[in-house]
């Protein structure tokens, strides 16, 4: 699943571990869905919505699209 | 920005997970070692004590479970998903192992076999298997 995780953090200037400090995870967890390694879970990805204020789908899509 | 509370909530809690496992497990490893032997060295084979050790055993080992599964609620869902896949590749690991290693004294390769050793084998899989997926998930 791909992400613009990085680009929001970084449009609003969050280092991994101020966004780890706000989702209550490991800054390690933050750098690997920012990397693809981790897929978070739906209750994380509903957190990162909420805190970044916009929908799911336009922070997480799919491989293919 | 940076609110150091709620990273140190996290980091606090599973601290406190750590060492709550820390202590259960060696309780268990302790009594353990008392109800194996303590019949031979303190009790001269007394059934009744000997009934209370075990039992004694078992409900510390009930309580060394449940500061486990206090500790994996106490980490992060990556910290958490890396055990419980840890746990699944240990419990596959012990098995194909535990089937070869059972099948030799009948293949004349070992004269018996200890079942203490599937616990050594459990040990080091589940180790081994901590390490590789959390660095797969957390390497560069």
């Amino acid at each position: 699943m791909k992400n613009r995780l990085k680009v929001l953090r970084a449009e609003r200037d969050w280092t991994q571990a101020d966004l780890a400090d706000q989702l209550q995870v490991t800054r390690q967890t933050i750098n690997a869905i920012e990397k693809g390694k981790y897929d978070p879970s739906l209750p994380l990805a509903f957190k990162l919505a909420a805190l970044f204020g916009m929908p799911i789908e336009t922070i997480f899509s799919p491989d293919g699209e | 920005m940076t609110d150091e509370r709620t990273q140190t909530s996290l980091q606090a809690g599973l601290k406190k997970s750590t060492f709550t496992l820390f202590l259960a497990t060696g309780a268990w490893v302790g009594s353990t070692a008392i109800m194996s032997f303590g019949p031979s060295t303190l009790w001269s084979y007394d059934a009744s004590t000997t009934y209370l050790a075990i039992a004694a055993n078992l409900i510390i080992g009930l309580v060394m479970l449940y500061s486990f599964f206090k500790h994996l609620s106490a980490m992060d869902e990556m910290q958490r998903q890396t055990h419980l896949e840890a746990i699944a590749l240990t419990l596959g690991i012990t098995m194909v192992l535990t089937v070869i290693y059972g099948a030799l004294p009948q293949a004349r390769v070992l004269e018996n076999v200890q079942p203490t050793n599937v616990l050594f084998v459990i040990g080091v899989s589940y180790i081994l298997s901590v390490i590789t997926l959390w660095l797969r998930r957390t390497r560069a």
